[in-house]
Order: C-alpha cells, then sequence, then structure tokens
C-alpha cells in the first residue's frame, strides 16, 4: 500500500501511545463512580438520580425500563455490558415476530426488483423504505439489544442515506442490512468500505454517475468532510479523491458494478495518501486502500470518538476522553467495541449526569418504554398489525425525527441546542400526554392498569406520596418539593392532601400527572 | 445527478400521503389531545455544532424593530412548470415541443408579444393588471439537478459551491437579528423548510388555531405546572421551554381572536387558502412577523398535466394556486400589501418537450412570480434564451438568471437588507427593477 511518510510517522505514533490509551478502567470493565467535583459534570446532573447503573441505562439505551433496571442489578455494569456488546447472543423473540409484519424489509435488490416484477409492488415504490423506517421505530422501543440499536441508529446519522430516498427504493433495506448493521459493533474500516460500493450510497451521493470525462464530486467530498476525517481536507483532496472514486457505480440490475472504462486513472495524492492508480483495472483496489487509509486517519479517529462522545457523554465532550477514545479505535484498527468499553467504563463518562437531553426519537421511545407499552396486536382494526408503528412514525416526523428520515448527507443533530425550538418542545409534550392517556396511537397494548404499573398495588396516602411515586417510577428520583407541590396543585391538592382510590389523580386525572412529570427538566435529560 | 427520467416519479410531495398519519377517527384523539394535527419541530432544519449557539436568542421574545416587508415564499414543491403558467406564446418553438400541452394563443391572458399567462390564473390577472403581480422567467440554479431531493436541498441552502449548511432565510434573519420564534413562521407544513435551518429561532406550526398544548384547562393548567417544572431548570432546557409559553401566548392570542378575512376576501377552502389566510392573520395580527414560508406541492406532472381546460390537473392547480393568491391580496389590502413580498420558488423547471404522457419531465429554467404593494407588476423580466433546439440545455429551457440575483434584488429593495455576501455567496443581485425601494 502506497503510504507516504506522514502517515507512516503516526501509524509508530499510534503503536507508542496504546498502552496509555486503551486504559486502565476499560481493561477493568468497572463503572467509575461519579465525582460530583468533576469538570464535565452535565447541566442536568441535579435532575437524574446518581445511581451510575441507572446513568448506563440512560445512554446506552433507548431508555430504562423496569425489566432493564432489573436486568442490569442483576448483572452488574460489566456484566450488562458485554451481554449488550454481544447482540448475537441475545434472543428477541418479540421483536423478530413484529417484523415480520414488514415483508420486504428482508428481500435485498434482486428480492425487491424480483417482487416488482412479479407486480407485488411498482418499480420505484417506497413501500420498503417505509418499512424500513417503521421497523427501525419498533427495533428502538422495543429490542432487548439495545445497545446494537442505539449504535445502528449512530451508524445511520454518520453514513446516512435519507430513508425513503427515490433512487434507493430497492436498495436502502439492503444498505441497512449489509452496511449498517452488519459492521454496527465491527471495524468502522469495514463498514466504510461496504457503504462505498453500496448502491444506496452510490446512488444518493452521485458516485453511480461519476466518470472520468464527468467526474461528480458529491461523494468525494462528503466521503472526507462527514464520513472520515471532517474539514481539514484541501479541494484539491476532494477532486483526487472524485477521480480515484470514479468507475464504482449500480449496474442495470441494480447491483454495485465497478466499471473500469468510467475510471480516471493517474496519480492521486489525498491527505497524504498517494497511489499511482496507473490503470483502470486496479482502480477497485485503489479506492479500497484509500479507504482503508482513511479510516485509520487519525482525524478519522477523532471525529469518530468526539461523535460517540457527543451521543454518549455530553454535547461538548472533554478533550481528554475524546484523543483516548482515539488512541483506542487506531490500536484496535478502527473496532469499534473497544472504544464502547473505554467510553462506558471512563470517569468522564461517569460524570456526565444529566449531560444530554432527549432528542424528540430519544424522549418518544423513552416515553413508551418507561410507560411498559407493548407491541401492538394483529386485530380487525388492524389486520397488518403495524397501524401503531406507522402512527408513531408520522408523530416523529411532525416532531423532525422520524428514524432514517434526515435529508441531506450529515446525518440528524445530536445536541441539544439543534432541538430546542419551541414547536418541537410543544410537540413532545402532546406527546406526553397522547401516550400516557392511550389516546394516539391508540393500538399500543397497555399495562392493565397504568396507575399499578408505575405506582404498584398500594395506593400512596397522599397526593404527595402518588407524585413521588410516580416520579421514582419514570425519572428515578422524587421530585424537588416545590416541583411536587405544583403537580399536586394541578389536581387542586397540597402534598399532604389524603389520596383516596377515587380522587382525579389516581383516576381520570392520572395519564395528565405521568405526562406533566414525562413533561418535566427530570425526564428530558437523559 | 439523480437523473431518472424512465423512472416513475417517486418524489417526497407525491408519496408520503398514502402512508401519512391516520386521521383521527371520532372519539380517537382527545378534542383538546389532537397530536396529529399538532405542531412541528423547527429542529428538522436545524444543525449540528450549535451547542450554546442561539440559546440566548431563543429567551428573547421581543422583536427588534423591523421595518421591512414581510417576506412570504410560497414553494410549488414538486417541479413547477413555469412554461405552462407564464407561457411564451411568441416563442414558436414553445408549440412545436408542446402539442398537447400547450396554451392557445387566443386563451393567454394579460399578455405581450412574447409572454401570456394561463387561462387558469384569471383570478389573479386583476393584480397583473394593478402592477402588483409580476414574473421573472429563465431563472435556474447554477448547478442544477434534476432530483427532487437535491435540488430542494441545494435551493433553501442557497449557497452553491461552499460548504455552509444553513438556509437563506435563516441567514437574513441573522443578519436582521430576529430573535422572537415568531419573527419566522413556517405555515401549514409540519416542519419548517431547509431555508430556515439554522440558529436563528422560527416557528412550524400546521395552522394558528392547533397551536395548542393538549391537556391544558383554564381549571387545570398544564401550563402553570410546566412554568414551575421549569422555573429553575439548566437554561439548555428552560430556554425551549420559556419559548414554548411565549409562543403559545403569541400564536394564543391570534388564536383566541376571531378571524374574518377583510375586504370580502374568500380564501379557497384547501390547504394553501388557509396557510395563506393564517399567514395574513399573522401579519394583521402584528406580533413580528418579517418572513412566513408556506409550501404548495404537487406540481410533479409527469402524466396527463392535460390541455389548458377546465378539469385538466394543470388548470385546476394553477387555478388554485391563483384563487389563493387572489383571496391573500384581497384580505391584506392595498394598504397591507404594500408592506408584504411574496414570492414563489420550484426546485427545478420542467422539460421543454411534453412527453409520451401528455405530462412533462424534470427541467431546468422556470419562472418566479412575485406579489406585493411594491412590485413592478404586470409584466415579465428576465432574459429570454429562446426555446430553440439549439437554445436548451439538455433539453431545458436555459437559466439566465440565477434565482438568488432575484431574490437578492428584492432583500435589497424590500426587507432591508445591504450586502448579501453572507446570504448568497458570490451572487449580485439583478437589476430588473422588479420591485420598487420601499419607501
Amino acid at each position: 500500500m502506497p503510504l507516504t511518510d506522514v502517515s507512516r510517522t503516526w501509524r509508530r505514533r499510534r503503536v507508542l501511545t496504546t498502552a496509555a490509551a486503551a486504559g486502565a478502567a476499560a481493561a477493568a470493565g468497572a463503572l467509575v463512580p461519579a465525582t460530583p467535583a468533576a469538570a464535565n459534570a452535565g447541566a442536568g446532573a441535579g435532575l437524574v438520580p446518581a445511581d451510575p447503573l441507572l446513568h448506563l441505562l440512560r445512554r446506552a439505551t433507548f431508555g430504562p425500563t423496569a425489566e432493564a433496571i432489573a436486568e442490569i442489578r442483576r448483572l452488574g455494569a460489566a456484566g450488562w455490558l458485554d451481554r449488550q456488546l454481544a447482540p448475537g447472543q441475545i434472543d428477541d423473540p418479540e421483536v423478530d415476530a413484529y417484523l415480520g409484519r414488514f415483508p420486504l424489509l428482508h428481500l435485498d435488490i434482486a428480492g425487491l426488483r424480483r417482487a416488482a416484477a412479479a407486480g407485488e409492488l411498482k418499480v420505484g415504490s417506497w413501500a420498503a423504505m417505509q418499512q424500513l423506517g417503521h421497523a427501525a421505530l419498533v427495533r428502538a422501543a422495543w429490542s432487548r439489544r439495545q445497545l446494537f440499536e442505539v449504535m445502528v441508529d449512530f451508524w445511520s446519522n454518520h453514513l446516512n442515506v435519507a430513508c425513503p430516498f427515490g433512487d434507493a427504493w430497492d436498495s436502502r433495506t439492503d444498505y441497512d442490512r449489509t452496511v449498517i448493521r452488519a459492521h454496527a459493533l465491527g471495524r468502522f474500516a469495514d463498514q466504510l468500505k461496504a457503504s462505498a460500493r453500496h448502491p444506496a450510497m452510490l446512488a444518493y451521493l452521485d458516485n453511480r454517475a461519476s466518470t472520468k470525462t464527468r467526474p461528480n464530486e458529491n461523494y468525494g467530498r462528503e466521503l472526507l468532510e462527514l464520513h472520515t476525517v471532517g474539514l481539514v481536507h484541501t479541494e484539491a483532496d476532494v477532486q483526487h479523491a472524485a477521480r480515484l472514486l470514479t468507475g464504482l457505480t449500480v449496474d442495470k440490475t441494480g447491483a454495485y458494478r465497478y466499471e473500469p472504462v468510467w475510471h480516471a486513472t493517474g496519480a492521486v495524492t489525498i491527505l497524504g495518501f498517494s497511489h499511482p492508480n496507473a490503470t483502470a483495472a486496479g482502480g477497485e483496489a485503489a479506492v479500497d486502500a484509500l479507504l482503508d487509509y482513511l479510516a485509520a486517519h487519525p482525524a478519522t479517529a477523532r471525529r469518530i470518538a468526539h461523535k460517540l462522545c457527543v451521543r454518549f457523554v455530553a454535547d461538548d465532550p472533554p478533550a481528554g476522553l475524546v484523543d483516548r477514545l482515539a488512541q483506542v479505535y487506531l490500536a484496535g484498527g478502527t473496532a469499534i467495541v473497544p472504544v464502547l468499553r473505554a467510553l462506558f467504563t471512563s470517569a468522564e463518562f461517569a460524570a456526565a449526569l444529566g449531560a444530554k437531553v432527549r432528542t424528540p426519537l430519544e424522549d418518544a421511545v423513552a416515553t413508551i418504554r418507561v410507560l411498559g407499552l407493548r407491541p401492538e396486536a394483529v386485530t380487525t382494526d388492524n389486520p397488518t398489525g403495524t397501524a401503531a408503528s406507522r402512527a408513531l412514525y408520522w408523530t416523529l416526523q411532525t416532531l423532525g425525527q422520524a428514524p432514517l428520515r434526515w435529508g441531506p448527507p450529515d446525518g440528524y443533530p445530536d445536541v441539544a441546542a439543534a432541538w430546542a425550538s419551541p414547536g418541537g418542545y410543544l410537540g413532545r409534550w402532546n406527546l406526553h400526554l397522547n401516550l400516557a392517556a392511550g389516546w394516539y396511537p391508540k393500538q399500543l397494548v397497555r399495562p392493565a392498569s397504568l396507575l399499578r404499573h408505575l405506582v404498584g398495588a398500594a395506593l400512596p396516602a397522599t397526593h404527595g406520596g402518588l407524585v413521588d411515586a410516580v416520579a421514582r417510577a419514570l425519572v428515578g428520583r422524587p421530585l424537588s418539593a416545590p416541583h411536587t407541590a405544583a403537580l399536586t396543585a394541578f389536581f387542586g391538592k397540597q402534598p399532604t392532601s389524603p389520596l383516596r382510590a377515587t380522587d382525579s389523580a389516581a383516576t381520570g386525572g392520572f395519564p395528565y400527572l405521568v405526562a406533566l412529570v414525562l413533561d418535566s427538566p427530570y425526564f428530558q435529560v437523559r | 445527478m439523480s437523473v431518472t427520467t424512465t423512472d416513475p416519479c417517486t418524489c417526497p410531495e407525491r408519496r408520503p400521503q398514502a402512508d401519512g398519519p391516520a386521521r383521527p377517527g371520532p372519539g380517537g384523539l382527545s378534542r383538546r389531545g389532537v397530536l396529529a394535527r399538532g405542531l412541528a419541530a423547527g429542529a428538522a432544519g436545524a444543525l449540528t455544532g450549535l451547542a450554546g449557539a442561539g440559546l440566548s436568542t431563543r429567551l428573547a421574545f421581543a422583536a427588534a424593530s423591523y421595518t421591512g416587508d414581510v417576506l412570504v415564499v410560497l414553494s410549488l414543491r414538486g417541479g413547477f412548470d413555469g412554461l405552462s403558467a407564464v407561457v411564451p406564446h411568441g416563442d414558436p418553438a414553445y408549440y412545436a415541443a408542446r402539442p398537447v400541452l400547450a396554451v392557445p394563443k387566443p386563451a393567454l391572458l394579460g399578455g405581450d408579444a412574447m409572454f401570456g399567462l394561463h387561462p387558469a390564473l384569471a383570478p389573479v390577472l386583476p393584480l397583473w393588471r394593478a402592477g402588483q403581480l409580476a414574473a421573472v422567467h429563465a431563472v435556474g440554479q447554477p448547478n442544477p439537478s434534476r432530483s427532487h431531493f437535491q435540488a430542494m436541498e441545494e435551493m433553501e441552502r442557497a449557497a452553491a459551491g461552499t460548504s455552509i449548511r444553513t438556509g437563506w432565510l435563516d441567514r437574513m434573519l441573522g443578519l436582521q437579528g430576529a430573535s422572537s420564534p415568531l419573527s419566522a413562521v413556517a405555515v401549514g407544513g409540519a416542519n419548517s423548510p431547509r431555508s430556515l435551518a439554522g440558529p436563528t429561532p422560527d416557528l412550524s406550526l400546521r395552522s394558528v388555531d392547533s397551536f395548542s398544548l393538549a391537556g391544558e384547562s383554564a381549571k387545570r393548567s398544564m401550563a402553570a405546572a410546566l412554568r414551575t417544572l421549569y422555573a429553575d431548570a439548566p437554561p439548555v432546557l428552560a430556554g425551549p421551554a420559556a419559548a414554548v409559553h411565549g409562543a403559545l401566548s403569541g400564536v394564543g392570542a391570534v388564536r383566541t381572536t376571531p378571524y374574518a378575512p377583510a375586504n370580502g376576501a374568500v380564501y379557497p377552502e384547501t390547504e394553501l387558502g388557509a396557510a395563506l389566510r393564517d399567514v395574513a392573520r399573522l401579519i394583521k395580527s402584528g406580533v413580528g412577523l418579517r418572513c412566513a414560508t408556506v409550501d404548495f406541492g404537487d406540481w410533479d406532472m409527469h402524466e396527463g398535466a392535460g390541455a389548458a381546460v377546465a378539469g385538466q390537473p394543470m388548470f385546476e392547480r394553477l387555478r388554485e394556486l391563483a384563487l389563493a393568491l387572489a383571496a391573500f391580496a384581497t384580505d391584506l389590502g392595498p394598504a397591507g400589501l404594500d408592506r408584504v413580498t411574496l414570492v414563489t420558488l420550484s426546485e427545478f423547471g420542467r422539460r421543454v418537450q411534453e412527453n409520451a404522457s401528455r405530462g412533462t419531465d424534470h427541467g431546468h429554467g422556470n419562472a418566479m412570480l412575485l406579489l406585493g404593494g411594491g412590485v413592478n407588476g404586470g409584466r415579465v423580466y428576465g432574459r429570454w434564451p429562446g426555446l430553440a433546439p439549439s437554445a436548451l440545455v439538455a433539453g431545458d429551457l436555459a437559466a439566465t438568471s440565477d434565482y438568488r440575483a432575484v431574490l437578492g434584488e428584492i432583500l435589497q429593495r424590500r426587507c432591508g437588507m445591504g450586502s448579501l455576501g453572507s446570504i448568497f455567496p458570490g451572487v449580485s443581485p439583478t437589476g430588473f427593477g422588479v420591485a420598487a425601494a420601499r419607501a
């Protein structure tokens, strides 16, 4: 592989720093207790319980459930993390059964085209992509492979191909399966190379039409700027990358093909990578060399480490942690699991209590999970058994974050400021009441009694006690005294007012109490 | 470029309805808990890397003084056929290219030697004749794409060839120092368009009447409880929560005042009519609106656009547009219209040659419509490149004016903007005189 001196230099340095990078905490696999004095303690640290197991659940899953809390208490943090990082060994029968209701989900490109040829769907139909979007919600809400699904969401955004995207009608589901999910806990270099030769990406970023006479820079630019090194490249780097990428295209059957006659030969130099690119026949191998080089570039390491920290630690994560994780990434040959282990066992992670605000997707899914809402049943009113997932998907669309739907190549934003619109907050508040009251979507299976599910069989003696019990169930801690008083005042009561089984707060008014706790800052941070 | 002219079009604006949100049935949603009709997140357009930025402005609610026109951007999504709306009847190649779809010369309205309006635009003919409605022809983007998605994205980013990821309206509002979400409102849709993406606050709402807090009642106030819950929250949460209350109060004041259009204006009972009615309502309410966006889709007529007679899809769509625009202008009245400029944009025009399905495929050069008291209307602006086969670009009307240059002229003459460099990098405004300098 033609590497320059510069790259050899950083490769050497990488080896030297490996030991320090991995860190003792990662090796021990134990959670570091939170230290309140830590510099990066989140602004919301006072809103969440300090229990490190709950902190891990809030970050590494789409939201705690009673079952997940019981499981992590049984396994401990290290055992739970081990289990989540080996998702193939976790049975997921409920979600598997549900996904059987999406018949197009598992078809590959040829399969979807065959189905179209057989008249089962139209050529260009969005049906498979819609099923994929709905399935993403189902998986987020109910899969037991929670960390895996969180990472699928992460990579879907990092290597975004909008879904739906018209020209990926036959390939978007295959992209999800063979690029995103296949490598979600694998090596980034493998995932990057899989994305580069996938028809969905080649269509989305126009490389399929890029030829030596008319090179299209779209994919070359985003490959550098978004997928790998970030904004450290020059325009010349983009042009060279675009030239090298010519020939990666899609054939008439919709499959990936390398087309040598479209490939622009000639030496390229891209961010320290150089290749003679002397023959058209060797173009594909030269692209792979570039992608391996970019995946293992220090700037890529920092960029992916930073994005993972933004997802799991804080919007403005500690630089020291980012640097250490970047070294773990490089030392592991772009493997992601060691990076995640180092992240979740770092002191910075432990200290970042309440430092993240839920996005609309995280808020909606966490609400479904904590309320104990279960997948819909197939009924005469809902013969496909998918009405609720469809409704949830469109609800998320009105909140601006339907799964996989972000149009531009940079993926959904992952910081609180990006989701701070008033319409968005009003929307999530309204969603909480709709879900708590069972108004919409109606098809989700609810606990026989939401009150009993959250509070238990014994009714608290006072209105304040009821607010406490609901808060402990939903956010793992009681609310502050003024906040508790505000919620009892909603029912015209004091915290000390006795609670009878017939009181509004325990009957028709109960969903409003649940919604208000979900609306509150306590639930909005994770 | 994603050119898939042989595949059936899979444009977003034509497809999602089949899979749209379930209409709440009777008793489905609570009377107040109608989420599906609810609100929207401006967040869709928001960007990464904004931590900290813009939060302080979200807290502020007082509108800085703005003395320019309210700019209404009407997006004709799907690819508007400017050649059918503003017909180049003086160009013989037009009739040669469109044997079925061409509008016969005698049917055209308000014409001159070269152009005439489609007969379905009759409702706006009085505005055209009064000089309040103009067109600019042969307008397009510098890097044309035939993908709806890319073309819309690029049109609303409006910064081709740069790494800028904000939208042009957001950049304009930022320069104006707009700080209230009610400065910029996306009406009628769930989400703010990409043109509003970025740090400047904006509000998207399906309708003024639906912008409400589920479960709220005077007896039991969710809003009051929420104010207490957020009173001591960290700024990252308290900011948006306060903005919700501000927006609820601002929109609520508009909502609770019954609205009757003025001057006998009758809006068509269409989504566009309802949206423009809400825009007029917000303008007249004095909430500090500077800019509104409205979408009007379904222009992607690959098949069966039809001849220029009532009942045909193109005729009906243009008529729906004209009826809503006419009602909007009537409702605002001459004095109101003097402080408003409405512009239409569409991601691309249509192929000059009609196809075998009585429709047209994706093209490039297009027409923009401009409505307002400050518009020097009644005529068609722009340099006409001609429709002769040799003048076409890949079968399309060539674009002789960058749409951003036309917008730039409006922004400078009507919206108080000076240098356009940070809104439309590298673009010089047109000097058509399509709008009068604001008094």
